[in-house]
C-alpha cells in the first residue's frame, strides 16, 4: 500500500507513520515530493486492514491499495487457469460448459421433460432450484428436499450432473448429498458463514455475483471458499443493478475479461437473469462466449407461460436447441469446443 | 395509458376521470377489478396531451404508459431495419462497419499515420476528435478547425469517410463542412437544441448514449433528430455509469438486442470507452458483434503512451490489425460479414 501524507506534514508525523507501519511488520520506503510525502509499504499487505486504518491519523490524506486484497483467487498467485471435472464434465478448459434447466423444480413430469430436452439440446449439466430465494414471501419457495430427490432422479435418468442452490449453512449437507455442484446465489454472495460451510463440503461451488457486488468484493467471496480448502470454484456473472429498467438487470460482460485477467477461476454467464427476457437470451449468450466466458447457465422450461418462477426469461426446449446449434460454430471460431 | 384509481372510490370519481380522458381526446374504457378500478385511455398518445397529468387528480393512484413514447424511432412504425449510407459505406446492413482512429486529432502526421493503418486493417470510417469535451478544463481541448482540416486531408488521402464530434449548435455548420458523420457525444445526449440543429442539417448523425441515459431516453433523443427531418441516425452504446469501478464504464451490451427490438436504427458499440482499458477492448468488441451490433467504433493511436487523451483505452495499430482479423470469423458465425 501507499500512504499519502497531507501537505505540510512534519518530520515527526512522517516518523510516527513509519514507526506504526514498522510495528505491523512491514518495511517502509519514503518518497519526498515537492508538495507531499508518500510512505510506501513494502511486503505482502493483502490481508492487512490495519494499514487502511491509518487513514484515521490526522496527517494521512489517503491510503491506496496496490495489491489486490485476494490471494488464492488471483492470477498472480496461480498463473494457469483452473480446470476441473464434475462427473466427467470438464470446466474451465477449452470446452465450453452449458448448464440448463428450469428455474424451479416444480414436479417430476416437468423436471423430466426439461432434463430430457436440455440433454437433447446438448447441455452437459442440469440446473434446477429446490430451495428458492424469492423476493416475496408469498411466492413459490421451492419443493425443498422433495425437489432435491427429483433432481437426483433426473440426473440418474439423463446422466447429467446437477447444480442447485443452497441458501443456508444448515442445508449444505443435505444439498451436497443430492447435487454435484452447490450454487451460492446472488443474494448470498456475502453470506460469509454459508461461504465457509460450502468450502468445507468439498463439492464444487458455483458462486453467482450479487446484483451490487463489485468484482473485487466478488473475488473476495470466492477467496472465502478457496481459503476454506475448496479449490473448485466457478464464478457466474448474472447481471448487476443499474438505472436501466428495460432489462431485469444489466449483464456486465466487461466482468468476463476483467475476471479472466485478475483470476484463474472459470467464469460462466447467466443470460437469463442478466436480461430477464427470453428473447434477449440468445444474443447475450453469444456475446458471453465471444467475450471469453467458459460457459453459460440458461433457464429452460417446457411451458414458460405456466412456470412457477422466471417464466418470462425461460427458453422453450426447442429454442434452447436452436441456440445451442448457433453457439457451436461461434465457440469453434473462438478456439473453444461445445 | 392505463389509469389506476385509488381503492374505494365511488362512481362519481370514475365518471370524472372518464370525462377528463374524453376531453383530452382519448376514448375511456373502464375495467372494474375486485379491489381497484382501472381506466384504459385508448388512442394514439404521441402528439396528444400527456395523460400522466391525471396523476394530479386526487382519486388517481398512478398512470402507467403502455406505448413507447417515441414514434419515428420505433420498429412499430418502421418494421424493417434502417440503413445509413455514408459515401458508399452502408451502416445497418449485412456488413459490420468498423470506425477507428485516434481519440483526439493531435497533429497532421498522427492522423495520417493512424488513418493509413486503420484503413489497411479494414476500417471503413475514420474517427477523430477535433472539438473535445474534456472533464477537466485544463485537459487538451482539441485542435478545433485545424483538426477538422487534418481529418479532411486524411479522408482525401485514404478515401475513408470521417466521423467527428460537434459540441455546440454554433459549430454545427463548420463541422458539417469537413465531416461525413456528425457525432453527438455522451455528454450532449440531452442537449436538445443541438439535437434539433443536427436534425435540420441532414448529415448522418452518430448519437452516443449518455452515461446515465436510459434506453427510452436515448431513443427519445434520436426522435428529436428524426422529427427534425433527418432519418440518418446511428445509435452508439458506449458504457453506462454503475457502482463498478474496475472498468471506466459498464458496457451495457443488453442494450444492443433491446434497441434492435424497439427501434429500426443501426446500433454500433464503443468498446474503448465502454471498458477504458485497451486489453479489454478485443473481448468486448467480439461480444458486441456476437449480440447483434451493426458496427464498432474503436480508438487507435500509434503511441498510446503519449496520447493527449484516452491513451489507456487506445489500441496500437498492430493490435487493431489483430482484432480485425479475429472479428471477421465472429461476424461470419452470426451471419454477418466484415
Amino acid at each position: 500500500m501507499i500512504i499519502v501524507l497531507k501537505p505540510g506534514s512534519s518530520e515527526a508525523d512522517i516518523e510516527d507513520v513509519s514507526r506504526r507501519v514498522g510495528e505491523m511488520g512491514f518495511r517502509t520506503h519514503l518518497s519526498r515530493g515537492e508538495v507531499r510525502t508518500i510512505v510506501g509499504v513494502v511486503g505482502d499487505d493483502r490481508a492487512k486492514e490495519q494499514l487502511l486504518a491509518l487513514q484515521s491519523l490526522e496527517c494521512v490524506e489517503s491510503v491506496v491499495r496496490i495489491l489486490q486484497p485476494f490471494k488464492l483467487a488471483s492470477r498472480e498467485a496461480h498463473p494457469e487457469s483452473t480446470k476441473f471435472k464434475v462427473n466427467g464434465v470438464p470446466i474451465g478448459g477449452k470446452e465450453i460448459v452449458v448448464m440448463a434447466g428450469p428455474c424451479s423444480v416444480e414436479s417430476r413430469p416437468q423436471l423430466m421433460a426439461v432434463a430430457e430436452g436440455v440433454k437433447a439440446g446438448g447441455a452437459q449439466i442440469l440446473r434446477g432450484g429446490a430451495f428458492k430465494p424469492r423476493t416475496s414471501p408469498y411466492a413459490f419457495q421451492g419443493l425443498e428436499e422433495e425437489g432435491l430427490k427429483l433432481l437426483q432422479d433426473a440426473s440418474k435418468a439423463t446422466g447429467l450432473p446437477v447444480v442447485t442452490e443452497v441458501m443456508e449453512p444448515d442445508k449444505v449437507d443435505v444439498v451436497a448429498r443430492h447435487a454435484d455442484i452447490l450454487q451460492v446465489g446472488a443474494r448470498n454472495v456475502q453470506n460469509f458463514s454459508l461461504l465457509k460451510r460450502v468450502a468445507e463440503c468439498g463439492k464444487p461451488v458455483l458462486l453467482k455475483r450479487g446484483m451490487s457486488t463489485s468484482i473485487q468484493e466478488w473475488l473476495l467471496s470466492a477467496e472465502y471458499v478457496l481459503a476454506g480448502g475448496n479449490p473448485n470454484v466457478i464464478l457466474c456473472e448474472r447481471g448487476i443493478r443499474t438505472f436501466e429498467t428495460s432489462t431485469r438487470y444489466t449483464l456486465d460482460l466487461n466482468a468476463i475479461p476483467v475476471v479472466k485477467k485478475l483470476s484463474h477461476l472459470p467464469i460462466l454467464v447467466d443470460p437469463s437473469h442478466g436480461t430477464g427476457h427470453w428473447e434477449y437470451v440468445s444474443a447475450m449468450a453469444k456475446a458471453g462466449l465471444a467475450a471469453g466466458a467458459d460457459g453459460l447457465i440458461i433457464e429452460v422450461h417446457n411451458n414458460p407461460a405456466e412456470a412457477l418462477s422466471d417464466g418470462p426469461q425461460s427458453l422453450k426446449p426447442d429454442r434452447f436447441a436452436a441456440l445451442m446449434a448457433e453457439l457451436r460454430p461461434l465457440a469453434q471460431i473462438l478456439g473453444r469446443s461445445l | 395509458m392505463i389509469i389506476i384509481l385509488k381503492s374505494g372510490i365511488g362512481d362519481a370519481a370514475i365518471d370524472d376521470v372518464c370525462r377528463r380522458v374524453t376531453e383530452m381526446g382519448y376514448a375511456p374504457h373502464i375495467i372494474r377489478g375486485e379491489f381497484k378500478t382501472i381506466v384504459a385511455a385508448v388512442g394514439e398518445e404521441r402528439g396528444r396531451p400527456d395523460l400522466r397529468l391525471l396523476e394530479a387528480v386526487e382519486t388517481v393512484e398512478s398512470v402507467m404508459p403502455v406505448q413507447q413514447p417515441f414514434k419515428l424511432a420505433s420498429r412499430e412504425v418502421r418494421p424493417e431495419p434502417s440503413e445509413v449510407r455514408v459515401n458508399g459505406v452502408s451502416i445497418g446492413g449485412q456488413a459490420i462497419v468498423v470506425m477507428a482512429g485516434p481519440c483526439s486529432v493531435e497533429s497532421e502526421a498522427q492522423v495520417q499515420e493512424v488513418a493509413d493503418a486503420v484503413k489497411g486493417a479494414g476500417a471503413k470510417i475514420l474517427r477523430g476528435g477535433a472539438f473535445k469535451p474534456r472533464t477537466s478544463p485544463y485537459a487538451f481541448q482539441g485542435l478545433k478547425e485545424q483538426g477538422l482540416k487534418y481529418l479532411a486531408d486524411a479522408r482525401k488521402r485514404t478515401g475513408l469517410p470521417v466521423v467527428t464530434e460537434v459540441l455546440e449548435t454554433e459549430s454545427v455548420e463548420l463541422v458539417a463542412q469537413y465531416t461525413d458523420i456528425l457525432q453527438i457525444g455522451a455528454r450532449n445526449i440531452q442537449n436538445f437544441t443541438l439535437l434539433r440543429r443536427v436534425g435540420e442539417m441532414g448529415k448522418p448523425v452518430l448519437l452516443k448514449r449518455g452515461m446515465a441515459t436510459s434506453i427510452q431516453e436515448f431513443l427519445l433523443s434520436a426522435e428529436y433528430i428524426l422529427a427534425a427531418g433527418n432519418p440518418n441516425v446511428i445509435l452508439c452504446e458506449r458504457g453506462i455509469r454503475t457502482f463498478e469501478t474496475t472498468t471506466r464504464f459498464t458496457l451495457d451490451l443488453n442494450a444492443v438486442p433491446v434497441l434492435k427490438k424497439l427501434s429500426h436504427l443501426p446500433v454500433v458499440v464503443d468498446p474503448s470507452h465502454g471498458t477504458g482499458h485497451w486489453d479489454l477492448v478485443a473481448p468486448m468488441a467480439k461480444g458486441a458483434v456476437a449480440c447483434g451490433a451493426d458496427g464498432l467504433i474503436i480508438e487507435v493511436h500509434p503511441k498510446p503512451e503519449e496520447a493527449l487523451s484516452d491513451g489507456p483505452q487506445s489500441l496500437k495499430p498492430s493490435k487493431f490489425v489483430q482484432l480485425m482479423r479475429e472479428l471477421r470469423p465472429v461476424a461470419e458465425a452470426v451471419g454477418r460479414s466484415l
